[in-house]
C-alpha cells in the first residue's frame, strides 16, 4: 500500500517536474556520517510544507516552489539549507552539531536536549568517556561533571565505587543514585555474594554494576535536580544515574563490525618507604635471618587484556548491535584477579507503518572474581596488607614459618582462597505504539537476575588465626540469588498549539526485588588441599539441602547445649512456629558445617505523571508527581508522595537579550521533594522473628568445632511509624554561550534538605535487637554551588583545541538535630580496639572529627572533642583539555579535591614510634623520633587530603586508510591512568572510601579514613580500535 | 490492522496481572507475628542466655569485667607501646573518668538488658515448647538469669529498664528503682529456687554451669548485703539475717572452704568444695591478658601473653610475704602464689606462675626471661609499680613492658587447655565472707570466721577484725573475680586515690546510662554527675 503510494508520487513528481517553476516534487535521502537518519525533518523554508525521512532516511516532499529551500534538521545535527534550484533529487548529509547544547539528553521516561532541559541534567556521551582500565561505568564519568564525586573504594578490580551526587544526604549505608540502564531501574544492593568473616575481618562488597561492559554505553545522563529526579520519587533523592546502550542506529545498511583491544600494563603508584633489614636491625629489631621485601612480595606488575567486538546493522525498518566481551584483568596485588565475559544485544524494529516500535535489550555477563586476604576491618594483627608493612624483614619469606602473634604475609598468602563466581542477566523489552500523531503508549517489562557463589578458605596450615582454622581449616561457602522484575506502562500525549507545546506523560510500574541465599560455613576438613575443602563444604551442602525442607537454618556437628549427644543434624524451621526437629542423615567428611538461608521480595509500586508546555519557545514549564508504594513500610507511611515543578526562561530569545553577545542564555528555576529508602533493609517496620544470634547467623562454630546453641532472635520490631527519608531540593541555574557557543558554561545554586532521617540507633533497652531504625527529627542540610565551562580555544579544518573545566562546591551540615552524638568511623589495628574517630553531632558535617587535639609540644588531650574538620571535600573539580591536529589527538584529564582531612588510621596503626622494633616501620618515623604522649586517635593522624590528580592522558592516531578497503577505521591510542598526583598528604594516596565500614554503629558510613587501602595501581593502555 | 488492534490489546493487558499489589511482605525469612508469640524452644533460648553470659562483654576482660575490676584498685591497664591504648578507654575507666559514650557502658547495658528480656521471652506463659528436659527448671533458670542481669542493671545504674512484652514495641519500658527493683530480682530469685535444682557439693561440676539453689541463694545474699547501698540508706539487721540464712543453707548443701594448698584448684575445670556456679567463658582472656608476650605455651600459644593488665602495689602490699619477690618458700600467703623460679620451673608449670608475678620471671627450663629484643631485650623483670601510664617517648617501651605485677588466678596449662571455657562466678569463700560481713554489720564479731578462712589459706590469724580488715580480707580471696568495685564501695573506699588515679567523686560509684536511651526512654534520669 505504501510503496504504491511512494511509487504513484514518484510518477507525479516526475510529470510535474515539467511544470518548471510551477510547484514540483523533491525527494531524496538524509543521512549522516554513518547511514540514513530516518527521522530528519524537511521543510520548504518559510511554509509549514514539511515532512519527516522514513526510515530508511528517504524523504518526499509535495508542491515545493522551484526557486524554494529546504531546510534539513535533526536532534543532534547542525540545521543544513539548500535551495532547490529546480532540482528533484536532493541528498543530503548532516553534520553533528557542534554546539552541546542541541545534544539530546535522556530523562527520566523520555528526552529532551540540554537547550529545552528544565532541570540540571547533565549528559556524558561515549567520546568523552574516561579511557584506559575501566572495570565499572560509573568510572567512565569520573570527574566529567560537576557536582558528582565518584570514587572507587580502592584498586582492587571490581571494587565497589561510590557516587554522591550533590554531597552526601543520608546516614545510611547506601547513598548512591538509582541507575537505570536502558528504562530498567536496577537495585544499588550487591548481586555478588558477600563474603564472610572467616578470621580476617570482613571484605567490601563488590560493585553490582561490574556486569555491564563500558565498552556497549553509548551515554550516560545525570539527573541532580529534584525536578529531574522527582520521576523517579522514593527513588530519587540521592539523583539519578540513567545509562543507555548503544545500538545499531548509527551502523548504516550494511552492518559494521567493530573490534578493540586494550593491553593494560599495571603496576603500584607508591609504596611505603620501610626499612630494610639492616636499617630494621639497626633500630633494634630482632634478626631471624632472613632478608624479604614484604612488599615487594605482594605487589606485583600485571599485563591484562580487555576485547570486545561487536556487530551493529541499521536496516531500514530498524537496528541490531550485538556484541561480545572478554576481560582479564589482573590486580597489583598477588591473587587478584577480575575474569569478565559479557554478550548483549540491543534490537529496535518498526511494525505497523512505524507505528508500533519494539525494542529488546538484553545482557549476560559472567564475572569471576579472586580476591586477597584484604580487609578494611582487620584488627591488631591485620590483614595481608598489614602485615606487608609490619612484618620483620628479616623473616624469611616461607608459608610454614610463625610470626605469631603476628602474621606471617607468605602464609596469608599460600593458605588462604577466596574465589567468587556472578552470573547475571538483564533484559528488557519495550514496545510503544502510536494510537495518532499525539497519543502513544509504551509498555517497558524489564527482567534482572543474577546468581552469584562465593567460597572463602582458610587451610589449617594457616597461623595466627584464633578461631579454630589452625589446623582445622575453615570455609565459608555464600550463595546469592536476585530476581528484580519491572513492569511499566506510561501514556504520553503531545500537542503543538500555535504558539506553545503541551507534553503529557502518566504512568504505572510496578517492580519486585527478590533475594535468596544460604550462607554455609564449615571447619574441620581432613584435608589441607584449598580446593578440596571448597569441593567438601560445597557438595556436603548440597547433599544435605534437600534432606529436609521448610527449614531457615540447619547444623551438623556437635551442638554446645547438648555435647554428651555427639553430631546431630538439627533443623531450625520457621513454620509454623519457629521448631526444632532432627534428621538422619549419612556422615559429612566436615566436623561441623552451619546452613542459614534467607529468602525475601521487596516491592515496590508506583504511579507518576510529567507535564511539560513550552511557550513561545522562551517559557518551558514542568511538573511531575510520583507516587510510590513500598513493601518497607506499613499502615499509612505504606504510599510516598513526591512533587516537583520547574521553569526555565530562554533569555536569550527575547528582545532584550543582545544575541550577538548572547548565544545562549536560560534561567532554570527548580524545587521538588523526592525520598529514599534504600538501606533500610527488608520488613524493619513489623515484628520479625528469626533464628539468630545478636549480628551473625543463625548457628555459629566454635574454635573448638562445636555449633552454637540455637535461638530464636526478634530481627525487627513492631514500628507502624516507620516512613519514607524525605529531602526537598531547591535550584536556580543558568546556562550561557558566547560567541555562537564556543564558550557555553553553565552554573547552578542548590540546596537540599533531608529530613526524617533514618537513622539505625541503638534501640531503647531492654530490646532483642541491639539496633532498629527510626525516623530521627533532624535535617542534613547540603547546599552548593556548580560551575561548568566549556571552550574551543582553537577551532579549525585541522587543528581542534577544547578546554574544559567542571567545579562544584557543597556544603554539608546536619541541623535541627538533638538525638544523641553518634560515635562513628570505627578505625581498626593494635591498640585501637572500639576507637571511633568521627561523630555525627548537631550543627557540624556528617563525618566530623571527633579527636584528641595535640599542641606544639605533643601534649595530647585526654579525652577527645569535636572538630572543625571533617572528611568531606567541599570542592571537587576536572579540568580536561582535548586537542587534535588531522589525524592525531590527545587529551589530559585532571580531577582534584580540596578542603577535607584525612585520617591516617595506617600511620596510626602501624607506623606509631613505640612500635618501632617490634614491628617494621617508616624511615621517616625513626628519623624524626617524633611521637605523642599516647597513641590514642589524635589530631597527630589527621592530615589535609586536598589533591590534583592526573586521571588520564590519552594519545590516540586514526589511521588513515582508502576508502576502498576491509578497513573503515583504525584508532590506535596509549592511555595512561593515575601517571601524577600532588598532594601533600604523607600517605600514598588521599582518595580514600567514602563507605560504610561495618562495626558496632549499626551501619553508620565513614569517610576519608585511609587504613589498608588496597592501593590504586598506575596503568597504561595501549588500545586498537578497528572497524570494518 | 485489526490483528495489530487485538494484538496490542493484548500486550497492554499484561501490566494489569501485576498491577495494584497490596504490598505486603510475604513469611518467606521470617516469621511475622502481632505480637510476641512464646520462643520455639526454651531448652535452647536458656543455654543460649547461658552462653550469652559466658560471652560477649559478660564474658571477656571488656565489659562487665572491666567497669568492676579495672575501676578498682585491683587492675590498671598501661598503654605499652600501642598495645591496650585502645581510644583511652582502660586509662578512662581506671581512672573513672568514663563518659557515657564509653563502649564498656554502652555495651555491659546492652548485652545485660538483652539477657532480660530474652529471659522474660522465656519466662512468659506464652513460651511453652521445650525439645527436652524440665520446663519448669529451664524458667526458673531463666528467672535467675533475670535476677543475675538485673542486679548488675541495678548495682551499676540505679535504674532496671523492664519491658512487658507483650505490649507493642513502641511501649515505653518501664524502669525499676531502688525497693521495687529489689522487690522484682527478690521475687524471681524465690520463685527460682523454688524449682531450681538443688545440686551439692560433691554433685559433679558439670551440674554447676547452670543455675542451682545455691547459686540462686548466693545471689539472694548478694543482693541484700548490697541493699543498703542500692536504697542509700544504713545497713538493715533484717537484711543481713537474710544474708546469713541464705549461705547457711548454702553450707547446708554442703559447699565448704578448699582445703589448705587447694586455692588455685578451685579455678581448673574439675570439681572442688568451692565452686557454685560457673561460666562455660574462655579462661584466655583471664590468664593471657596479664602474661608478657614472652611467656607462652609451646604448642598450644606461641605468641604468649597479651601483656596488658597489672595490679598496683598497694593491692599486692595486702598479703603476707616479701614486697619485692615471689618465689616458692618467700614466706608468702597461699592466695598470693608463686613465681617459679629454676627451682620449680618445669615444662607442666611452663615456667609460668599463678597469682602474683613479680620481679624475674623464668622459661620452663629456668633460663631467665628477657623482654622482647626491640625494648633492648631487658631482663623481664616484672616491676611493684607501674611509674606510668602512656607512651612519651621510646626509652618508655622497656619500662612500660614490664611494669607492674601481674595477676591471675587461671593457669595455661589446665586439663582443657588455655582457652578452656570454665571460670568461677560463684563460690563458697564469697558466701562466707558475706555472712562475715553481715555479722559484722549486725554489730557481731567476724574475727572468728575471717581467721578460719585465713588459716585454710595459709595466713595468720587476726586479733580483731575491722571494716578495713574484712575488705582487705575480700580483697586477698576474691581478686579478678568481680566482685571488687562493689566491695570498695559498700566500705566507702572507692572514690580514695591510687596508682595512677585521683580522688572522684561519689557520683562516680553509679555508671552513666547510655545518652540513646536516656533520650528515647523518659522514664530513664540520666544519673547525676554525667
Amino acid at each position: 500500500m505504501k510503496i504504491t503510494l511512494l511509487k504513484s508520487l514518484l510518477l507525479l513528481g516526475a510529470f510535474v517536474c515539467f511544470a518548471a517553476v510551477q510547484a514540483q516534487t523533491v525527494s531524496g535521502t538524509v543521512s549522516d556520517s554513518s547511514g540514513p537518519l530516518p527521522g530528519a525533518s524537511v521543510v520548504v523554508k518559510g511554509t509549514s510544507n514539511g515532512t519527516q525521512t522514513d526510515f530508511d532516511g528517504n524523504y518526499t516532499l509535495n508542491d515545493v516552489a522551484g526557486d524554494a529551500t529546504l531546510v534539513f534538521s535533526y536532534i543532534g545535527f547542525a540545521s543544513q539549507e539548500v535551495s532547490v534550484n529546480g532540482q528533484t533529487t536532493i541528498n543530503v548529509t548532516l553534520q553533528e552539531d557542534a554546539t552541546a547544547l542541541d545534544e539530546v539528553v535522556i530523562i527520566g521516561y523520555g528526552q529532551t536536549t540540554v537547550k529545552d532541559a528544565t532541570g540540571a541534567v547533565a549528559s556524558v556521551s561515549a567520546e568523552d568517556f574516561n579511557g584506559g582500565v575501566i572495570s565499572s561505568p560509573e568510572q567512565l564519568i569520573q570527574g566529567k561533571t560537576a557536582g558528582v564525586q565518584i570514587t572507587q573504594t580502592s584498586g582492587e578490580p571490581g571494587a565497589g565505587i561510590t557516587l554522591r551526587i550533590r554531597g552526601t544526604g543520608s546516614v545510611r549505608a547506601n547513598n548512591s543514585p538509582l541507575f537505570v540502564i536502558d528504562g530498567v531501574p536496577v537495585t544499588n544492593e550487591a548481586v555478588s555474594a558477600s563474603g564472610s568473616d572467616i578470621g580476617a575481618g570482613s571484605s567490601g562488597p563488590r560493585n553490582p554494576l561490574n556486569f555491564l561492559n563500558p565498552n556497549d554505553i553509548e551515554s550516560m545522563s545525570i539527573l541532580k535536580d529534584a525536578s529531574a529526579t522527582a520521576i523517579y520519587g522514593s527513588r530519587g533523592a540521592n539523583g539519578v544515574v540513567i545509562i543507555t546502550t548503544k545500538s545499531g542506529k548509527g551502523a548504516g545498511v550494511n552492518g559494521q563490525w567493530n573490534f578493540t583491544t586494550n593491553l593494560n600494563i599495571a603496576e603500584v603508584r607508591e609504596t611505603y618507604d620501610l626499612l630494610t633489614t639492616e636499617e630494621f636491625i639497626d633500630a633494634g629489631g630482632a634478626n631471624l635471618g632472613g632478608a624479604t621485601d614484604w612488599q615487594d612480595f605482594i605487589f606485583r606488575s600485571t599485563a591484562s587484556t580487555d576485547n570486545n567486538l561487536s556487530y551493529a546493522l541499521n536496516y531500514g525498518k530498524g537496528n541490531v548491535r550485538a556484541t561480545f566481551g572478554y576481560a582479564k584483568q589482573f590486580g597489583i596485588i598477588e591473587d587478584t584477579e577480575l575474569e569478565r565475559i559479557t554478550g548483549r544485544i540491543n534490537a529496535n524494529h518498526r511494525f505497523f507503518d512505524d507505528k508500533l516500535r519494539v525494542g529488546l535489550q538484553a545482557t549476560v555477563s559472567r564475572i569471576n572474581d579472586q580476591a586477597p586476604f584484604v580487609s578494611r576491618t582487620s584488627g591488631s594483627t591485620g590483614d595481608l596488607l598489614a602485615a606487608s608493612l609490619y612484618s620483620n624483614p628479616t623473616l624469611a619469606a616461607s608459608p610454614s614459618l610463625s610470626a605469631a602473634p603476628d602474621r606471617n604475609p607468605a602464609n596469608l598468602l599460600a593458605f588462604y582462597q577466596d574465589l567468587a563466581n556472578t552470573n547475571r542477566f538483564l533484559g528488557n523489552l519495550s514496545l510503544e505504539y502510536s494510537f495518532t500523531d499525539e497519543f502513544s503508549a509504551k509498555v517497558n517489562l524489564g527482567y534482572d537476575t543474577s546468581e552469584s557463589e562465593r567460597t572463602q578458605v582458610v587451610g589449617p596450615q594457616i597461623i595466627a588465626l584464633n578461631n579454630g582454622a589452625e589446623n582445622n581449616g575453615r570455609a565459608a561457602l555464600n550463595n546469592l540469588e536476585t530476581e528484580n522484575r519491572l513492569v511499566e506502562v506510561t501514556f504520553n500525549y503531545s500537542k503543538e498549539f500555535e504558539n506553545s507545546n503541551l507534553d503529557a506523560l502518566v504512568g504505572y510500574s510496578f517492580q519486585d526485588f527478590n533475594r535468596s541465599g544460604q550462607n554455609i560455613l564449615g571447619q574441620g576438613f581432613g584435608t589441607k588441599n584449598l580446593n578440596e575443602i571448597s569441593n567438601v563444604i560445597s557438595s556436603s551442602f548440597e547433599d544435605t539441602r534437600n534432606i529436609v525442607s521448610g527449614y531457615q537454618a540447619y547444623g551438623i556437628g556437635v551442638f554446645e547445649d547438648q555435647p554428651d549427644l555427639g553430631s546431630q543434624f538439627r533443623v531450625l524451621n520457621l513454620s509454623p512456629q519457629p521448631n526444632i526437629t532432627t534428621a538422619d542423615f549419612n556422615g559429612i567428611p566436615i566436623d561441623a558445617l552451619t546452613v542459614d538461608t534467607f529468602d525475601f521480595t521487596d516491592e515496590l509500586q508506583s504511579f507518576f505523571a510529567r507535564v511539560n508546555y513550552t511557550l513561545k519557545d522562551k517559557y518551558l514549564f514542568t511538573a511531575t508527581v510520583r507516587a510510590d508504594g513500598s513493601s518497607r513500610f506499613g499502615g499509612d507511611n505504606q504510599y510516598g508522595y513526591f512533587p516537583s515543578a520547574a521553569f526555565a526562561w530562554k533569555l536569550n530569545e527575547e528582545d532584550f537579550i543582545n544575541d550577538e553577545a548572547f548565544s545562549t542564555l536560560k534561567l532554570r528555576l527548580s524545587w521538588g521533594i523526592t525520598g529514599n529508602q534504600d538501606g533500610l533493609g527488608y520488613g524493619q517496620f513489623l515484628n520479625r522473628t528469626r533464628w539468630g544470634r545478636l549480628n551473625a547467623d543463625a548457628l555459629g562454630i566454635s574454635a573448638n568445632s562445636q555449633i552454637t546453641a540455637p535461638a530464636t532472635l526478634e530481627v525487627a520490631f513492631a514500628n507502624p511509624e516507620l516512613k519514607w527519608e524525605e529531602t526537598a531540593q531547591y535550584a536556580l541555574g543558568l546556562d550561557f554561550g558566547f560567541s555562537n557557543d564556543r564558550l557555553t558554561g553553565t552554573i547552578d545554586f542548590y540546596r537540599r534538605e533531608t529530613s526524617d532521617i533514618l537513622l539505625n540507633l541503638p534501640a531503647v533497652q531492654p530490646a532483642t535487637a541491639p539496633f532498629a531504625f527510626q525516623n530521627v527529627d533532624g535535617v542534613i542540610v547540603n547546599q552548593g554551588v556548580e560551575i561548568g565551562l566549556d571552550y574551543d580555544i582553537v577551532q579549525n579544518d585541522q587543528f581542534y583545541w577544547n578546554a574544559n573545566l567542571n567545579f562544584a562546591y557543597n556544603q554539608n551540615e546536619l541541623t535541627d538535630y538533638d538525638g544523641p552524638d553518634i560515635l562513628a568511623g570505627q578505625v581498626y589495628g593494635q591498640g585501637l580496639s572500639n576507637a571511633f574517630v568521627q561523630i555525627l553531632t548537631n550543627g557540624s558535617s556528617l563525618f566530623t572529627y571527633n579527636l584528641r587535639n595535640v599542641d606544639q609540644d605533643l601534649n595530647v588531650d585526654t579525652d577527645p572533642s569535636i572538630q572543625d574538620e571533617n572528611g568531606l571535600p567541599t570542592m571537587n573539580a576536572g579540568f580536561s583539555t582535548t586537542a587534535s591536529y588531522k589525524n592525531w589527538d590527545a587529551s589530559l584529564f585532571f580531577t582534584g579535591q580540596f578542603d577535607f582531612h584525612v585520617y591516617n588510621n595506617t600511620a596510626n596503626a602501624l607506623f606509631a614510634l613505640p612500635q618501632v622494633g617490634s614491628r617494621n616501620n617508616l624511615q621517616s618515623v625513626i628519623d624524626s623520633g617524633v611521637a605523642p604522649s599516647s597513641q590514642n586517635p589524635s589530631t597527630f593522624f589527621l592530615e589535609k587530603g586536598d589533591f590534583v590528580r592526573l586521571q588520564t592522558a590519552s594519545i590516540g592516531y586514526n589511521v588513515p586508510l582508502s576508502s576502498e578497503g576491509a578497513l573503515k577505521s583504525l584508532r590506535l591510542s596509549l592511555t595512561g591512568q593515575n601517571l601524577l598526583l600532588i598532594t601533600d598528604y604523607s600517605g600514598p594516596d588521599p582518595e580514600v572510601s567514602t563507605t560504610d565500614i561495618p562495626g558496632s554503629t549499626g551501619g553508620i558510613p565513614s569517610a576519608a579514613i585511609d587504613y589498608l587501602a588496597y592501593p590504586r595501581p598506575r596503568t597504561v593502555t595501549l588500545g586498537v580500535n578497528v572497524t570494518f | 490492522m485489526k490483528r495489530s488492534i487485538k494484538f496490542l490489546s493484548l500486550f497492554f493487558l499484561i501490566p494489569l496481572i501485576f498491577s495494584c499489589t497490596d504490598l505486603e511482605i510475604e513469611p518467606t525469612d521470617s516469621l511475622i507475628t502481632d505480637g510476641f508469640a512464646g520462643v520455639a524452644d526454651v531448652q535452647s533460648e536458656v543455654t543460649n542466655l547461658t552462653n550469652t553470659i559466658a560471652g560477649g562483654d559478660l564474658g571477656n576482660q571488656n565489659g562487665l569485667f572491666a567497669l568492676n575490676e579495672v575501676s578498682s584498685d585491683e587492675y590498671i591497664v598501661p598503654t605499652r607501646g600501642t598495645d591496650w591504648g585502645d581510644n583511652g578507654r582502660w586509662l578512662a575507666i581506671h581512672r573513672q573518668t568514663w563518659a557515657p559514650d564509653l563502649f564498656d557502658i554502652t555495651q555491659a547495658w546492652q548485652q545485660l538488658n538483652s539477657i532480660t528480656i530474652n529471659a522474660t521471652r522465656v519466662i512468659s506463659p506464652k513460651s511453652t515448647v521445650t525439645a527436652g528436659g524440665d520446663i519448669n527448671i529451664q524458667k526458673a533458670q531463666a528467672r535467675f538469669y533475670r535476677a543475675w542481669a538485673m542486679n548488675w542493671i541495678l548495682d551499676m545504674w540505679r535504674q532496671v529498664p523492664y519491658r512487658d512484652i507483650d505490649l507493642p514495641n513502641s511501649a515505653i519500658p518501664a524502669v525499676l528503682t531502688g525497693q521495687v527493683a529489689i522487690d522484682s530480682i527478690v521475687a524471681d530469685l524465690n520463685a527460682a529456687i523454688t524449682d531450681l535444682p538443688s545440686v551439692s557439693a560433691g554433685n559433679g561440676i558439670d551440674m554447676k554451669s547452670t543455675p542451682t539453689k545455691a547459686a540462686a541463694r548466693h545471689l539472694l545474699a548478694k543482693l541484700h548485703l548490697n541493699k543498703h547501698v542500692y536504697l542509700g540508706s544504713s545497713p538493715d539487721a533484717a537484711d543481713m539475717q537474710v544474708v546469713i540464712d541464705n549461705v547457711d543453707a548454702i553450707t547446708a548443701d554442703g559447699y565448704e572452704l578448699a582445703a589448705p594448698g587447694d586455692f588455685f584448684d578451685i579455678f581448673r575445670p574439675s570439681n572442688d568444695v568451692e565452686t557454685i556456679w560457673w561460666s562455660p567463658a574462655d579462661a584466655g582472656p583471664k590468664t593471657w591478658l596479664t602474661l608478657h608476650y614472652n611467656q607462652n605455651f609451646p604448642g598450644f600459644n606461641d605468641g604468649g601473653g597479651w601483656n596488658g593488665f597489672t595490679t598496683l602495689a598497694e593491692f599486692y602490699d595486702l598479703f603476707e610475704g616479701p614486697s619485692e619477690t615471689n618465689y616458692p618458700g618467700d614466706g608468702q600467703e597461699e592466695r598470693r602464689g608463686v613465681v617459679h623460679d629454676p627451682s620449680t620451673a618445669n615444662e607442666d608449670n611452663l615456667g609460668i606462675g599463678l597469682g602474683f608475678l613479680i620481679n624475674q620471671q623464668y622459661e620452663q627450663d629456668g633460663t631467665p626471661l628477657d623482654a622482647r629484643d626491640n625494648v633492648g631485650g631487658v631482663p623481664l623483670v616484672f616491676t611493684r609499680e607501674t611509674e606510668q601510664a602512656e607512651f612519651t617517648s621510646p626509652a618508655d617501651n622497656s619500662t612500660l613492658e614490664t611494669s607492674g605485677i601481674r595477676m591471675f588466678k587461671y593457669h595455661p596449662n589446665e586439663e582443657g587447655g588455655d582457652r578452656r571455657r570454665h571460670i568461677v562466678r560463684y563460690r563458697y569463700a564469697d558466701a562466707f565472707l558475706m555472712k562475715a560481713e553481715a555479722m559484722f554489720r549486725m554489730g557481731g564479731d567476724a574475727t572468728a570466721m575471717i581467721n578460719e578462712l585465713r588459716t585454710r589459706r595459709g595466713a595468720s590469724v587476726l586479733g580483731t577484725v575491722d571494716a578495713a580488715d574484712l575488705l582487705a580480707e575480700r580483697g586477698r580471696e576474691m581478686y579478678q573475680e568481680q566482685t571488687r568495685r562493689q566491695d570498695l564501695i559498700r566500705f566507702g573506699q572507692f572514690l580514695r586515690a591510687w596508682n595512677l588515679k585521683d580522688a572522684t567523686d561519689e557520683t562516680r560509684q553509679i555508671f552513666p546510662i547510655p545518652i540513646a536511651d536516656v533520650l528515647a526512654n523518659p522514664n530513664l534520669t540520666q544519673n547525676p554527675g554525667y
